[in-house]
């Protein structure tokens, strides 16, 4: 029997070919976003995790500061203290980011530079040497690095390997050769701990404690655990790393978001569908209701037009998840090399499970078989008397009442989360009034198509077209409104973006004036990437600040550290001559006092993030954990600065930084020139010092923040594109609308013609309607975008990055100005059909 | 007893003061092998009637009895099924799926009780043969004409063995010779293939092929006229008494 529908079906398919492309693409874009993100994501998570579980799986235990610092080599005895603990090492390790071109050709990301104790760390591992020996005591100028390193710079033993310290660049002597490194991560280069000490700027400090136990016993190993534990206090972390956990949340962040557009596209998908099978049963009224008289069960109708979704919905799920296999393993093959470069990951075969199978095929096929059950439920109660009755086409639908009343509801309810305020409040508001607008949308058909079908008169004068248009819209509210409310959610998403992004860079190009302002920057590798980045000893500033014609230099330093229980990076300023060469975006307080406070002693300025984090304001208490102690810090401000806007940071005085965290190293140098000097003169004596210092390189105040508006721009430009590729349901939304206005109204079309209407005016018809739907489209789009936007700059500032609304004038000329294009778009092949139809057959046409 | 018994049939469309009686108390009985034609002014019900005795709508009031079956106590399923089983229907408008090929649309009451396509559709070819369609069995609706299309929904109308034909202007969409065709077979169904077959027309040449016409006024049976199909100028008498009638 179910072999009748499924002949029956894909006949119907076959004959309206464009129809069927269209709805089934609907749900191949839908499925395709989410099974390929869902393949590329948990892809990345697994190197991620293979990656940290392999690196700590080598010794039975490491011991580091909960934030990452460096601490005093009392922690290693402390360790070798407890019971059960047969061996120990104090290792001080940093990861080391290479400047580019610093290795000539090669191109090394980065570097682990590792200090160790040769003869401790031997006690805990096996180093096989392929070549030469291992390191000694006594060997301030050794390196030892492994066969793959050395193969990629071309280095043998005996070699020089140049490395970039705070002490400047450092020539070590490669004396033995590791074996080639298997593991995912950064190169390691090997050297004393003494050495490593004195090139870091971290006397007698280390950031590791690697030590093995005397048993294997499982329960003997937790209670020795426990013991170090309880010796260390809570500052330190047992065990595995921590590293590359916030690499791992972002992904995650990425997955829901790109989930939520997938859903988002497959949802507009399922309109699609709706409107096409409300469409294919009016079509068919006739044909069902003879099915019916010859003795078909409401059930075998039900089915018929249910098999036909489903293999629409089968077929499509199915391209869907074949692209996207394609989209998620092509971009995995793509990023393997990158990743492999830049830190050593490898990517491994693209993850599909098949729970991710079976839930993109359920998701894809559902919502088809989901949005064809109501017009099939609405075929089933087609009586078998239409097939009697001539086929005389509708003249006009009603509207329910009941849903523009509930409609009305969450429009009233959405407006009043707006009002109250608060981000919960207002997220929900928003979800209510784009359910609203959905429900309300038939009954605004009417009014807004006879206002916009005023405009499209005045385009194309005296046709009437405009009036046909507008009738043929009205006869299909809820077709119309339906379409619409796909095209609604396309561009409010682009509104909504457009939204956050301007208030985003409204906001950022300001504090990115602000903050790098000065005439040179001294740059790291990488921007608010402080711990990873070398920087330099105090003189490096001092030397600079000699130099005639610099009036002043100022210094970033950095320290990371846990206050009230957050995560968060500190910056020791000098507050005097930081506020000459820059300043700091203030929320709360004021420049000049917290300044003062800062030189004063133990103050800080929180930013928004580490602000919103810990629950700060401003006159509270913060216990910073410090590898000295907790130590209160009194927040005497709440600002940031470009630099740092998406990390947790607080400000506080260098001196603060030195006493407390032992730190004295220049991570940033900002300086201004003296009015009179000449930049030509100074400039080429700045550099001869830098060039001491490969990891730093000199840039123009000027330059740098252009050369942020241009990543900016970039970054959205992409954002903006991705936007328009999930914006193309809605397109298609409108096509099929369209394409199927034109197919039911074939005979009418024929009949104009026959009377005298030219195919000109027949295709400026089609394309007047198509505007008046995107119009319409359009119009609610921009309500609900500027919403959308207004809760997510909410959200930001919610999540600590204090943003303020820019109302995005431009982007509600993009998305008006997308909406129409789309509406012109759409028109083209249905015009088309219509203005080349063959008048005999279209009048014949059942 | 006879095939059809028809007893005191009446449907009433809405209620209260815009209440329309289209059919009222209407009594009559169609035998086995039995040709007959139902006419009438436009509005007079004989659509309304036909529409009853094929259980496509339910009365108001009284009883359509189809080979022994009360239809008023069928449920929707019961009435699909003897439908499906004892009724052939033929509509003006043809009403053949236009997707699907001659053979497949007149196959469709016998795929629709749950025979396998293979046996269907012999069975379609079978009576596409006998109404002369032998040749055009995998033709598109849209390849065959007005004529040929009414042949395959006669032939679709006997697929499943039904014991009743009912047909509702089968010639209103159709030129003299297709109408001619197209009764013929009507007339063949009851004669050779002893079908009971009532048609709805209001052509009187067409009405004259059967053997007994029921005359409707304003929804009430008000003639009755016998033919014999051995005698001619059938033809003429119906139209003096549709004039009459008028």
């Amino acid at each position: 029997m179910l072999g009748f529908e499924l002949t029956l079906a894909a006949r119907e398919l076959s004959k309206r070919k464009l129809r069927t492309f269209l709805t089934t693409a609907a749900i191949t874009l839908g499925t395709l976003v989410i099974f390929g993100m869902n393949i590329l994501l948990p892809t990345m998570l697994k190197a991620f995790q293979a990656n940290l579980l392999m690196a700590s799986g080598q010794v039975d235990l490491t011991v580091t500061l909960k934030t990452g610092e460096a601490f005093s080599r009392s922690t290693l005895t402390r360790v070798r203290r407890v019971p059960g603990v047969s061996a120990v090492s104090g290792i001080l390790s940093r990861t080391i980011n290479i400047p580019d071109k610093f290795y000539g050709k090669t191109n090394v990301a980065a570097l682990t530079l590792t200090g160790i104790d040769p003869s401790a760390a031997q006690t805990l591992r096996t180093y096989t040497i392929v070549g030469g020996r291992f390191l000694r005591s006594d060997d301030p100028q050794a390196a030892v690095i492994t066969q793959s390193l050395a193969d990629q710079l071309g280095l043998q033993v005996g070699d020089k390997l140049k490395v970039p310290t705070t002490d400047g660049a450092f020539s070590f002597k490669v004396v033995g050769l590791l074996p080639a490194r298997t593991l995912p991560g950064n190169e390691e280069v090997l050297i004393t701990l003494t050495q490593a000490q004195k090139l870091l700027d971290l006397p007698d400090r280390i950031n590791t404690v690697e030590a093995n136990l005397d048993t294997t016993d499982p329960a003997r190993r937790q209670v020795i655990l426990d013991q170090v534990a309880a010796d260390l206090g809570k500052d330190y972390t047992l065990g595995g790393m921590s590293a590359g956990s916030e690499i791992m949340s972002s992904l995650q962040t990425g997955q829901i978001a790109f989930n939520l557009f997938g859903f988002l596209s497959l949802f507009m998908g399922g309109f699609i569908i709706l409107n096409t099978f409300r469409t294919i049963v009016a079509e068919r009224r006739h044909d069902i209701g003879m099915l019916r008289a010859i003795g078909a069960s409401r059930r075998t109708i039900l089915s018929l037009i249910l098999v036909e979704g489903l293999v629409q919905g089968v077929i499509g799920t199915a391209i869907g998840i074949g692209l996207g296999y394609l989209l998620g393993a092509g971009i995995v093959y793509l990023e393997t090399g990158l990743m492999a470069q830049y830190i050593h990951i490898q990517m491994g075969q693209p993850v599909v499970t098949l729970e991710l199978l079976v839930v993109t095929a359920c998701l894809g096929v559902g919502v088809t078989v989901l949005a064809g059950l109501l017009p099939a439920l609405a075929a089933t109660r087609v009586t078998p008397l239409e097939a009697l009755r001539p086929p005389v086409a509708d003249a006009g639908q009603r509207i329910g009442r009941r849903s523009f009343v509930v409609g009305v509801v969450f429009l009233v309810l959405g407006i009043a989360g707006f009002a109250v305020g608060g981000i919960k409040l207002a997220a929900l508001g928003c979800l209510a009034f784009l359910i609203g607008l959905i429900l309300v949308a038939p009954t605004l058909v009417r009014p807004i198509a006879s206002v916009f079908s005023v405009l499209i008169g005045l385009i194309f004068a005296r046709e009437g077209t405009g009036t046909i248009a507008q009738s043929n819209l009205v006869r299909q509210p809820s077709r119309a409104a339906i379409t619409a409310s796909s095209t609604m959610i396309g561009l409010a998403i682009i509104v909504g973006m457009g939204g956050l992004v301007f208030s985003i860079t409204g906001g950022f190009l300001d504090v990115l004036q602000r903050s790098l302002g000065s005439d040179y920057l001294v740059m790291p590798p990488s921007v608010g990437l402080w711990k990873s980045n070398v920087g330099a000893r105090s003189d490096l500033a001092d030397r600079l600040r000699n130099v005639p014609g610099v009036a002043v230099v100022s210094s970033l330093r950095y320290a990371s550290a846990s206050g009230n229980g957050q995560d968060v990076a500190l910056l020791g300023i000098n507050p005097t001559d930081y506020a000459r060469v820059a300043s700091l975006t203030f929320q709360q307080g004021d420049g000049p006092t917290a300044y003062a406070a800062l030189s004063a002693g133990r103050g800080l300025i929180a930013n928004g993030i580490f602000t919103a984090q810990a629950a700060l304001k401003l006159g509270d208490e913060v216990q910073l954990s410090t590898p000295t102690g907790v130590k209160p810090y009194t927040v005497v401000g709440i600002a940031g600065d470009y630099l740092n806007a998406k990390i947790s940071t607080a400000y506080i005085s260098q001196a603060s930084l030195q006493a407390d965290f032992r730190k004295t190293e220049d991570v940033f140098i900002q300086l201004n020139l003296a009015p009179e000097a000449d930049p030509a003169q100074v400039e080429p004596r700045l550099k001869d010092i830098l060039a001491d210092y490969p990891q730093f390189s000199l840039v123009s105040g000027r330059g740098y923040v252009e050369q942020n508006q241009k990543i900016f721009d970039a970054v959205f430009g992409f954002l903006f594109v991705l936007l328009g590729v999930l914006t193309m349901p809605s397109l298609i939304a409108l096509l099929n609308t369209l394409a199927i206005g034109v197919i039911e109204r074939t005979r009418e079309i024929g009949m104009l013609r026959a009377i005298g209407s030219t195919r000109r005016q027949v295709r400026r018809m089609v394309i007047a309607e198509a505007l008046l739907l995107a119009a319409l489209g359009t119009a609610l789009g921009l309500l609900a975008g500027l919403y959308l936007g207004y809760v997510m700059v909410l959200g930001m500032s919610v999540g600590g990055y204090p943003i303020h609304y820019v109302f995005p004038f431009a982007g509600l000329v993009a998305a008006t100005a997308i909406g129409l294009l789309f509406g012109v778009l759409a028109a083209i092949i249905p015009a088309r059909q219509a203005a080349h139809m063959d008048i005999i057959r279209a009048l014949q046409y059942e | 007893m006879s095939l059809i018994e028809v007893e005191n049939l009446t449907k009433v469309y809405g209620a209260g003061e815009t209440a329309v009686t289209a059919l009222s108390e209407v009594t009559l009985r169609v035998e086995v092998g039995e040709f007959v034609a139902i006419m009438g002014p436009s509005g007079c019900g004989k659509s309304t009637l036909l529409h009853l005795m094929g259980g496509l709508d339910r009365p108001s009031s009284g009883e359509v009895v189809i080979d022994g079956e009360k239809l008023s106590r069928l449920s929707d399923e019961a009435l699909t099924r003897l439908r499906r089983r004892k009724i052939g229907f033929v509509f003006q408008f043809f009403n053949l799926i236009p997707v699907l090929t001659a053979t497949e649309n007149a196959a469709l009451p016998v795929t629709l009780d749950g025979v396998k396509p293979a046996q269907a559709k012999a069975q379609a070819r079978v009576w596409l043969e006998k109404v002369g369609l032998g040749k055009r069995l995998d033709s598109r609706p849209d390849q065959l004409s007005g004529g040929q299309q009414q042949r395959v929904a006669v032939a679709r109308a006997l697929v499943a063995d039904p014991k009743l034909i009912l047909a509702d202007e089968p010639t209103g969409n159709l030129d003299t010779r297709a109408s001619e065709e197209v009764v013929g077979l009507l007339r063949q169904a009851a004669d050779d293939w002893q079908r009971a077959v009532v048609m709805v027309t209001h052509d009187p040449r067409i009405a004259a092929y059967a053997d007994r016409i029921l005359f409707l006024r304003d929804g009430v049976l008000v003639e009755e006229m016998h033919l014999d199909q051995g005698q001619t100028g059938s033809a003429d008498r119906v139209m003096d008494t549709m004039r009459q009638l008028a």
